[in-house]
């Protein structure tokens, strides 16, 4: 709930910040009330026709319909809002897009007739129907794969041992393995011991029985029986490559495996190969895969790595490029135009290199109607896509005359500000000491120019707390440049001098977000100082420094 | 609550839990659908999903170790077993799986004793197991779910299903109600009920502060109101549905002549097309304005284009290119439907005949209505879609008139070769409580609705061509307003009914529902309600005769005897 208090007391933050500000235009504060007029309304009300509107949202779609030429106020009330609805509230910046197209469809769609607001009967308050609602969170989800690992893990574990087993045997069949069918068949049944054939009347597989035209063979890994057209056959490159997981030769660098044995066997094969059986291949040939695809890092993947990495390096920059626009468009001396200039051409450049690493990704050769040739032109065109849409949208660099026919502008209004200011603090210390001599003595507390001094260099404080900050974050070597040298009798202008310094530096390296806090920093500091100035030299005396350099 | 809103969570949510890298989307039949209408492809690709495979067709044995397979399917058996298959020879670096609704724990048990390689990262169970139409209307996409004026089982079972997807992807645990005398509607009202309270895990929400009304669950019959499908809609959406149907966000062009080639098909999407999120439910002469407005911006831009002299023209041009194309594909999608949509009214009448509908629809005025729709069935210019709608209307309105003449005007709509014999069917499939109170064929005994009667014929008519109110907004206006509703719509199971109204209601219309609808839902959450409408399908007045006719398909004639020589339909026709 929203209390507006009586129009001359302190009405918000900011103007407690800054006594002699005019009062924020927007809000809640009813700045037409007449001093007589204490009557303290309470609720969403309507700024401009005082109605109670009960909930954020009807108040601004009341603005929205009935107020529509009112623009900064419908802004700030919905920034307001945003910020009270998603407190306490994870919220991506998608889905404040989102929330912001539905207010702009809600906005739109207002053409089709009744007034939204204009339902407010009395009895309305009550109905939850007309509450608003918070912004919508992620649905339900139920989560199985504890009870999924729960199942996997023991047999996997259970096939770990034994594909393991497998492996050492496969060791010591390759360790000095005769090339001559005989003794290869004696070395293999001394490493493994065979089962009896005679126990195993048909062939555990398809079930036949043996006989003089089926013949029993022998699973080299581990021992078991079964007959030829059962067999299957694991080549010494393969069992080679299962032993030794970490590959010297070049041709497993290709890491596609190779096709597998399953056509007849002839001589060749039987010499170059194990005869197994079907669930020791399945095992082995599975431990391969996983190997493989853990090594597998083909070109494509390289690229889409730095495709990734220069998205996320540029990314952070287009918002800022927007931020400094606006900010010069508004007359801040904060950013210059070399800044946006330099950022754009930074992006632009980010752009090129996007482009060519997209186009690199699409040199690549596959087959044609292949996934691989999909997956790679999806990749070009979401690049392009991206490029496009974030990169070539930002708006064209302002026009230098036009800026600086802004910032004059700024420039003057600041000044007559400050002269008024300086008026106003000047009458109010008069009076002040008037009312002192009055009372005839008073303690310092009471002074309205000492409080103020207290809360800047409170600030200033701050501002040097964040300065420690910076100097430990990474360009702490350089850090007084060439004002280092001039060494002044007043702390306070040192540590401007200081300021500017990491300014300069944070400028050539693009920290636009550290100049922009910086620079405020420099605005409380030599604010401050002018305050000091002024309660020393008395008011006649000139501002010393300007904000900026 | 914006069911779009909720499947792009949903979706957004599983890409993230994958993390970074490339990934894939492996989907069926249904989720592809309803992931195509949450996002387009192109946003997808800008999430790093560069490649889309459908699990149940064939597909290529390539394997690419490098990418991240996110699986969204259905849990359907065939599924389950087709992605054991794939799971014992993995394809892909690693799957992260997603069923869109409930799965049994047999299920997940086998598909973990076929994870062999380790490659299965997640599983778990989002609930975007629906189609979001707009932002306030979902539909199942089941296009006839009544077998003999009861419910197709597995319809029933898909109905079920979608309903309590919707429910826990709002994470809402409603009081149900559904139509007192429509026994589909209590049926499935039942099955939503009991799986709720089998699912209490799920289903275990923060109850509502104190005092507060549950969130409402309504469960309608389209058989309460076959009047507003059979009616010719003014609205963009609604027409377009109706004169070149909409199926899947998506409009098939490629059978209106002069279009160009890039637009045989075009998606209408509220997500995507700014045009179309804010005119749909616009006026047919309101939009002919709007797109006027749009052309002379684009014309301006277009103008710009040939004033291009300077590379700073050019680069401003360039910058400015991402949405001026957006906006010249967007001007070009929505002129050609317009004008495609004002050739058919004018070689339809639809003027005349939408007077007339709506004029049979809420006024009784047997002798002129008769003449009129005597005049326009024979004389020919009609097609005979439009002339058989005129003729059902009548045969509704008028079934209980002692001059009733439907069978002459039947006599004359199969002269001319129409088919006759959807009359009687849709006589039997319309319900009791219909025919009773569609029309006010009974004395009106309440108050309420008799004095808004009244109103309504004191204040007349402001468009000839929208007279006509769709049953639900009657309901909506009820819920609203917090009257009792006991009577009407009973309540499922033993909660104690609430006398207040509702913070959300879900609306949905067994035999689906209407853009008209979708409308009124509009408007009234406009007005700051939170209600969403779902329907097995969303119909237009062809797909709603297919409905009546499968619906009715072998039920014994009771109403309509004195149709009988109507009854059979001519050889070779359905």
């Amino acid at each position: 709930m929203w209390v507006l208090p009586p129009p001359d007391g302190p009405a918000e933050g900011q103007t407690m910040a800054n006594p002699f500000d005019e009062p924020s235009p927007g809000g809640f504060l009813l700045a037409g009330g007449t001093a007589s007029d204490t009557e303290i309304l309470e609720g969403f009300l309507c700024p401009i026709c005082k109605s109670d509107l009960r909930t954020p949202e009807r108040l601004t779609v009341h603005v929205e319909h009935e107020h529509s030429e009112e623009q900064d106020l419908l802004k700030s009330l919905k920034e307001i809002f945003q910020g009270i609805l998603s407190k306490g509230k994870k919220k991506g910046p998608s889905s404040q897009q989102q929330h912001q197209q539905q207010q702009h469809q809600q906005q739109a769609d207002s053409g089709c007739g009744e007034s939204g607001v204009a339902v407010g009967s009395a009895g309305a308050a009550n109905n939850p129907l007309l509450q608003s609602a918070a912004l919508q969170p992620v649905g339900c989800d139920c989560d199985h794969f504890g009870y999924f690992k729960a199942v996997r893990n023991p047999r996997l574990e259970r096939y770990a041992s034994e594909t393991n087993k497998l492996i050492i045997r496969l060791d010591k069949l390759l360790d000095g393995c005769p090339a001559e069918p005989d003794q290869k068949k004696r070395h293999e049944q001394s490493k493994v011991p065979w089962i009896d054939g005679k126990l195993v009347k048909l062939c555990p597989s398809c079930a036949k029985g043996f006989g003089i035209t089926r013949r029993q063979h022998h699973c080299r890994v581990c021992g078991s029986v079964m007959c030829d057209g059962c067999s299957l056959y694991l080549s010494f490159d393969d069992a080679y490559r299962i032993v030794q997981p970490n590959p010297v030769s070049p041709n497993d660098a290709m890491g596609h495996p190779q096709p597998r044995q399953q056509e007849q066997p002839n001589a060749d094969v039987e010499a170059n190969s194990f005869r197994v059986c079907e669930h020791c291949l399945h095992l082995l040939l599975n431990r391969m895969e996983m190997q493989d695809s853990r090594r597998d890092r083909p070109p494509i993947t390289r690229l889409y790595d730095r495709l990734r990495q220069e998205r996320a390096d540029i990314e952070p920059h287009i918002p800022m490029y927007q931020r400094i626009l606006d900010s010069l468009y508004e007359g801040d001396v904060i950013f210059r135009l070399s800044d946006a200039s330099a950022l754009r051409e930074r992006i632009g450049r980010s752009a090129e290199r996007l482009d060519s690493i997209s186009k690199a990704i699409l040199a690549l050769a596959f087959a044609t109607g292949s996934r691989e040739e999909a997956l790679k032109k999806a990749l070009r065109l979401a690049c392009i896509a991206y490029i496009k849409e974030r990169m070539l949208a930002i708006p064209p660099l302002p026009v230098e005359d036009e800026i600086k026919r802004i910032q004059q502008r700024k420039r003057q209004e600041t000044a007559r500000r400050l002269e008024r200011e300086r008026l106003l603090a000047l009458e109010a210390y008069e009076r002040y000491e008037l009312n002192q001599i009055a009372s005839g003595g008073a303690g310092a507390g009471g002074d309205p120019t000492a409080t103020g001094s207290s809360s800047t260099s409170s600030s200033s404080t701050a501002s040097t707390a964040e300065m420690t900050v910076a100097t430990m974050d990474n360009w702490s070597g350089t850090q007084r440049g060439p004002s280092a040298t001039v060494v002044t009798s007043d702390p306070l202008l040192d540590q401007i001098n200081i300021v500017r310094g990491y300014i300069r530096q944070a400028r050539e390296a693009h920290r636009f977000e550290e100049v922009a806090t910086l620079e405020r920093n420099l605005a409380e500091l030599t604010q401050e100082f002018y305050h000091r100035q002024r309660l020393d030299g008395g008011p006649e005396a000139g501002p010393p420094l300007q904000a900026g350099p | 609550m914006n069911v779009i809103r909720a499947i792009q969570l949903y979706i957004d949510k599983m890409i993230a839990d994958a993390g970074p890298g490339m990934k894939m989307l492996m989907m069926d039949r249904e989720t592809i659908s309803v992931v195509s209408m949450a996002f387009a492809q192109s946003e997808m690709l800008q999430k790093d999903v560069f490649l889309f495979e459908r699990l149940d067709s064939a597909r290529s044995n390539e394997r690419l170790k490098y990418l991240k397979c996110i699986v969204f399917i259905r849990p359907t058996r065939d599924n389950v077993l087709r992605l054991q298959r794939e799971l014992r020879s993995p394809k892909y670096g690693s799957y992260y799986i997603y069923f869109s609704n409930i799965i049994p724990r047999t299920d997940i048990k086998a598909l973990a004793e076929s994870d062999e390689s380790e490659s299965v990262q997640d599983v778990k169970e989002v609930y975007a197991d629906y189609l979001p139409v707009n932002p306030n209307l979902f539909s199942l996409h089941i296009p006839t779910c009544l077998q003999a004026l009861n419910w197709n089982p597995e319809a029933l079972e898909r109905a079920t299903q979608g309903l309590i997807s919707v429910l826990l992807s709002f994470k809402i645990r409603p009081a149900i109600r559904f139509r007192s005398g429509s026994t589909a509607a209590q049926t499935l009202a039942k099955k939503v009920h009991e799986t709720i309270n089998k699912e209490t895990a799920l289903f275990s929400f923060r109850p509502p502060e104190d005092g507060a009304a549950p969130p409402l669950l309504l469960i309608l019959d389209r058989r309460d109101d076959p009047i507003t499908p059979l009616l010719n809609q003014w609205t963009y959406q609604a027409m377009v549905h109706e004169l070149l149907t909409i199926s899947k966000q998506r409009v098939d062009l490629s059978g209106v002549s002069g279009v160009p080639k890039d637009l045989k098909e075009v998606v209408l999407s509220t997500e995507q097309d700014e045009f179309y999120a804010n005119n749909l439910y616009a006026n047919f002469g309101e939009i002919a304005t709007t797109i006027k407005v749009l052309m002379d911006e684009f014309q301006k831009k277009a103008h710009d284009q040939r004033k291009i002299e300077s590379i700073a023209d050019m680069k401003n041009f360039v910058e400015t290119y991402p949405q001026f194309r957006k906006m010249s594909g967007t001007v070009t999608k929505h002129l050609v439907l317009i004008s495609e949509l004002s050739v058919q009214v004018g070689r339809q009448q639809l003027f005349e005949v939408s007077e007339l509908e709506q004029e049979i629809a809420c006024r009784a005025d047997h002798s002129t209505q008769l003449q009129r729709v005597k005049r326009l069935v024979s004389e020919g210019k009609l097609s005979l879609a439009n002339a058989l709608r005129l003729v059902l209307l009548y045969a509704m309105r008028y079934e209980r008139h002692a001059n009733c003449d439907t069978s002459g005007l039947l006599k004359l709509l199969q002269d001319r070769g129409g088919r006759a014999h959807i009359a009687p069917r849709m006589l039997e499939y319309i319900s009791t409580v219909a025919r009773q109170e569609l029309f006010n064929t009974v004395k009106i005994t309440d108050a309420v609705k008799l004095t808004r009667n009244l109103i309504k014929e004191l204040k007349g008519v402001e468009n000839v061509y929208a007279q006509h109110e769709c049953v639900l907004k009657g309901t909506l206006e009820e819920i609203v307003k917090g009257r009792p509703l006991d009577a009407q719509y009973p309540i499922m199971g033993n909660e104690v009914p609430f006398r207040r109204p509702p913070a959300e209601v879900i609306v949905f219309i067994v035999g689906g529902a209407t853009y008209e609808e979708a409308l009124a839902v509009h408007r009234y959450n406009q007005e700051g309600y939170r209600i969403v409408l779902g329907g097995t399908t969303i119909h237009n007045s062809e797909s709603f005769i297919e409905e009546v006719l499968a619906a009715t398909a072998g039920v014994p004639f009771k109403h309509s005897r004195s149709l009988q020589q109507f009854h059979q339909a001519p050889a070779g026709t359905a």
